[in-house]
């Protein structure tokens, strides 16, 4: 495992190594490694279509890769039967791009399913539906069903469904898509509201301005490979053309601050 | 930012590694994808077999079960009523005009038309009619829940898309194909009579006479019901998890869905034609 | 009651509003063709992109279609003893009806429910619209080809397709019911079965048109984004099999007639 003597000490929720996927002959990740620390922020960057959310689906299981292996809170992710794999998605929450709002519940049984299926009683779950609604600043729109919401809203209440269950590991697959610049600072508010310190939290985004006041670390995706990874002073401060080109142009914002 | 934990790391980019070698998949020979799809449906199947068979599975999917069963009927019997209506009326028109040069005698018309409903057209074209229904609405359902990424967060819910959204589907369809074909089977046998009826005055008694109507008939009617119930929604499925994508992505899948479940309907009843035709009945062996 | 007969009137005003829609898209069709106003090199690549999509699948069933019927005749046969009526009972079942029929169908799911696809994806994304800002009406570059194409294919996909449902027919009387091969064949010549091979190409003509008048009808209308592709191409599938099956009893009943 190329687990770096800089991070010696520090607990890794998450580890992926020689991550390799190509689609119809196309490789789209070539060799990428990722590690998530406990108590921190991790922000997944990179040009569009360099496969950044296809990255985020294998820290979940969601996607299997055609070489190298994930790791998440020690278990080899490759390894374990559905069972196991439960055991561990239990313990993780994911918000994705479209939402992926069940169109056929309504919010309410939308944020109430991952409860339900892991066998909590109804009335804890009303309640706790409730009040993870308050928290993202939604109460009561239970009965409403996603297509009658708005995009900002939509990703509220997704948000919502993600963190319901308090799983340490939250993974954010561009939380920001398609928002205006009002709902999309609420929406990453909301994010670093409910980041636990015992557990950690990944973002991919395009969002750098925002995301530069939320996230401890960065990774850049580049070509199919991991460019940089490091802290955003040290990102700044890098002569690399193509980080300078994510951090001057778009992160000046985080830094006047 | 002044509270980021300072953290000694190399801030040059990473040098690329050694290429990894990838696990090359035999399925992307062309003349291997028919195979491969078919080994896919099957595992499809039985996953959704083995859904159906685990304990209190049933109970715990009734509502769903209970939906989709109202969903195939709603979506079908309008459908199947029109279809095989016409194709009541415009068999038995054809074999009379041609039966009416050979033979005086129409009095075998009616057994034999209501026979060869039981045992091949009316369970047939009502699957037929079903792959084209049904199987197109499980795809498009299915595929754009795939593009959308609701199978994704079902899984993230520890949710198994199969035993979620296959095998409701699949139950459901099982029973409405069974009850549908027997549905068909009276409204081709009734057109089929309103032909006879008014174009050459043939007595219901004579008609509507199940003589030949064997034991073997109706189990292979059954049969082939069953099994286009069972094909269709897996075939239709498979296509809506094999989805990729975007929008086009979903028109793909729902036309593969219904040439697969329609061709599928055709081989099943070769298959299971010449199974009842050995076994069934008093054929030669 | 009175919502019993809003439901039944709102329908009927649909069904009928679909029906006009589709007429008035077969007129405007039918006016573009006379004298001939359409996309000549379209129309070509339509009449190569129908006939390579659907000829495997159309093969595969009128094959089995044979060996089906020729299976169920045999079941009469195994009864009354009369092997010489296994010839003319498949053979008419499949050259009449049930051929025409299913590789109608197939030909439906395979190449209408792509052209609605096709058509409605254009839509969704604006093509269509950017055809008509070039000054080129949608109806002759896009409809006109595609209806040609549908047409003539399924004639001649049809003329093709029995002859293959005679073989699979062949092969299954040669297989289970004991009946050679060439007697078989020699069976469904006696039989004079010209007329029905007829009646079935004109059917399959008519099923060309049908399955191009609905499937344009579907694709150009489409509303509503990638779910309204979806919902466009499950609704025109299930009303060209409608149409088929109208076709089919209308074109039989005329022929029936006029040739008694």
């Amino acid at each position: 495992m190329s687990v770096s003597i800089r991070d010696a000490g520090q607990e890794q929720l998450i580890v992926a190594t020689g991550l390799y996927k190509s689609f119809g002959g196309e490789p789209i990740l070539l060799d990428v490694g990722v590690e998530v620390f406990r108590g921190r922020i991790l922000g997944i960057i990179g040009p569009g279509g360099v496969g950044k959310s296809l990255l985020m689906k294998m820290l979940a299981g969601l996607v299997e890769p055609d070489a190298g292996d994930v790791t998440v809170l020690g278990q080899s992710l490759q390894s374990l039967n559905a069972s196991g794999l439960a055991r561990v998605r239990d313990r993780m929450g994911f918000l994705f791009q479209n939402y992926a709002l069940f169109d056929f519940m309504d919010v309410g049984q939308n944020i109430a399913f991952p409860l339900e299926q892991m066998g909590v009683p109804k009335a804890e779950i009303t309640r706790r539906v409730a009040e993870r609604l308050a928290e993202v600043e939604l109460p009561g729109i239970e009965r409403l069903f996603p297509n009658e919401l708005a995009g900002g809203l939509k990703k509220r209440v997704a948000l919502a469904r993600a963190t319901i269950a308090g799983a340490p590991i939250l993974l954010y697959d561009d939380p920001t898509a398609g928002l205006d610049p009002v709902t999309s600072s609420k929406i990453f508010e909301l994010i670093r509201r409910l980041h636990r310190p015992d557990g950690a939290t990944v973002i991919v985004g395009h969002d750098i301005d925002r995301m530069v006041a939320v996230c401890d670390e960065w990774l850049l995706l580049h070509e199919g490979a991991v460019l940089f990874r490091g802290t955003t002073e040290e990102g700044r401060a890098s002569s690399h053309e193509v980080l300078k080109t994510f951090f001057m142009e778009t992160g000046m914002l985080g830094a006047a601050a | 930012m002044s509270s980021l934990a300072p953290t000694p790391a190399t801030a040059e980019p990473q040098k690329r590694a050694k290429r990894p070698i990838p696990r090359q998949s035999k399925a992307n020979r062309p003349l291997l994808y028919p195979l491969a799809a078919f080994r896919r449906g099957a595992t499809l199947f039985l996953e959704t077999l083995l859904w159906c068979i685990k304990p209190g599975a049933l109970k715990r999917r009734r509502r769903q079960i209970l939906e989709q069963l109202f969903v195939i009927g709603n979506k079908s019997v309008v459908f199947i009523t029109v279809t095989l209506g016409v194709l009541g009326l415009i068999s038995v028109f054809q074999v009379l005009v041609q039966v009416e040069r050979i033979l005086p005698d129409f009095s075998m018309i009616g057994p034999a038309f209501i026979q060869i409903m039981t045992r091949e057209f009316a369970p047939t074209m009502a699957g037929l009619m079903i792959a084209t229904r049904v199987g197109s609405g499980i795809a498009a359902e299915i595929g754009s829940m795939v593009v959308t990424e609701q199978v994704d967060a079902l899984r993230m819910c520890n949710a198994d898309p199969v035993d979620y959204l296959v095998m409701p589907r699949f139950v459901a369809s099982v029973i409405q194909t069974t009850l549908l074909s027997i549905y068909g089977c009276v409204i081709g046998v009734a057109s089929g009579f309103i032909a006879a009826g008014l174009f050459w005055n043939i007595p219901a008694g004579t008609f509507f006479n199940l003589q030949l109507v064997a034991y073997g008939d109706v189990v292979s009617g059954l049969m082939k019901a069953v099994a286009y119930g069972m094909a269709v929604p897996i075939v239709a499925a498979q296509a809506g998890l094999e989805t990729s994508g975007g929008s086009e992505g979903v028109g793909t899948a729902t036309t593969r869905a219904v040439v697969n479940a329609s061709f599928s309907v055709v081989v099943l009843d070769f298959l299971l034609s010449g199974f009842s035709f050995l076994f069934l009945s008093k054929g030669p062996m | 009651m009175t919502r019993v007969v809003r439901a039944l009137g709102t329908h009927t005003l649909g069904l009928l509003e679909l029906l006009g829609a589709m007429a008035l898209l077969q007129l405007r069709i039918t006016r573009a063709l006379f004298p001939p106003r359409y996309d000549a090199r379209e129309t070509w690549r339509a009449f190569y992109k129908v006939g390579v999509k659907s000829y495997p699948i159309v093969i595969m069933t009128a094959l089995f279609t044979g060996a089906i019927m020729v299976i169920q005749s045999g079941h009469f046969v195994a009864k009354s003893g009369a092997t010489s009526f296994v010839g003319w009972a498949a053979g008419f079942a499949v050259l009449a009806e049930i051929g025409p029929i299913l590789i109608g169908l197939m030909f439906s799911g395979r190449v209408g429910a792509n052209n609605t696809a096709e058509l409605g994806t254009m839509v969704v994304t604006e093509q269509v619209d950017a055809l008509r800002a070039l000054a080129i009406e949608p109806i002759h570059y896009l409809a006109v080809p595609r209806f040609l194409a549908m047409i003539v294919m399924l004639f001649l996909l049809t003329a093709l397709g029995d002859l293959f449902a005679l073989i699979g027919g062949a092969i299954t009387a040669d297989l289970m019911v004991d009946i050679p091969m060439k007697v078989f064949l020699r069976q469904v010549f006696d039989a004079q079965l010209l007329d029905e091979y007829l009646l079935g190409l004109l059917k399959g003509s008519f099923f060309g048109m049908a399955i191009a008048v609905v499937s344009c009808h579907y694709g150009l209308t489409v509303r509503g984004g990638a779910t309204g592709v979806g919902r466009a191409v499950n609704a025109a599938v299930v009303a060209a099999a409608i149409a088929i099956f109208v076709a089919d009893f209308f074109v039989g009943v005329v022929w029936t007639v006029l040739s008694k």
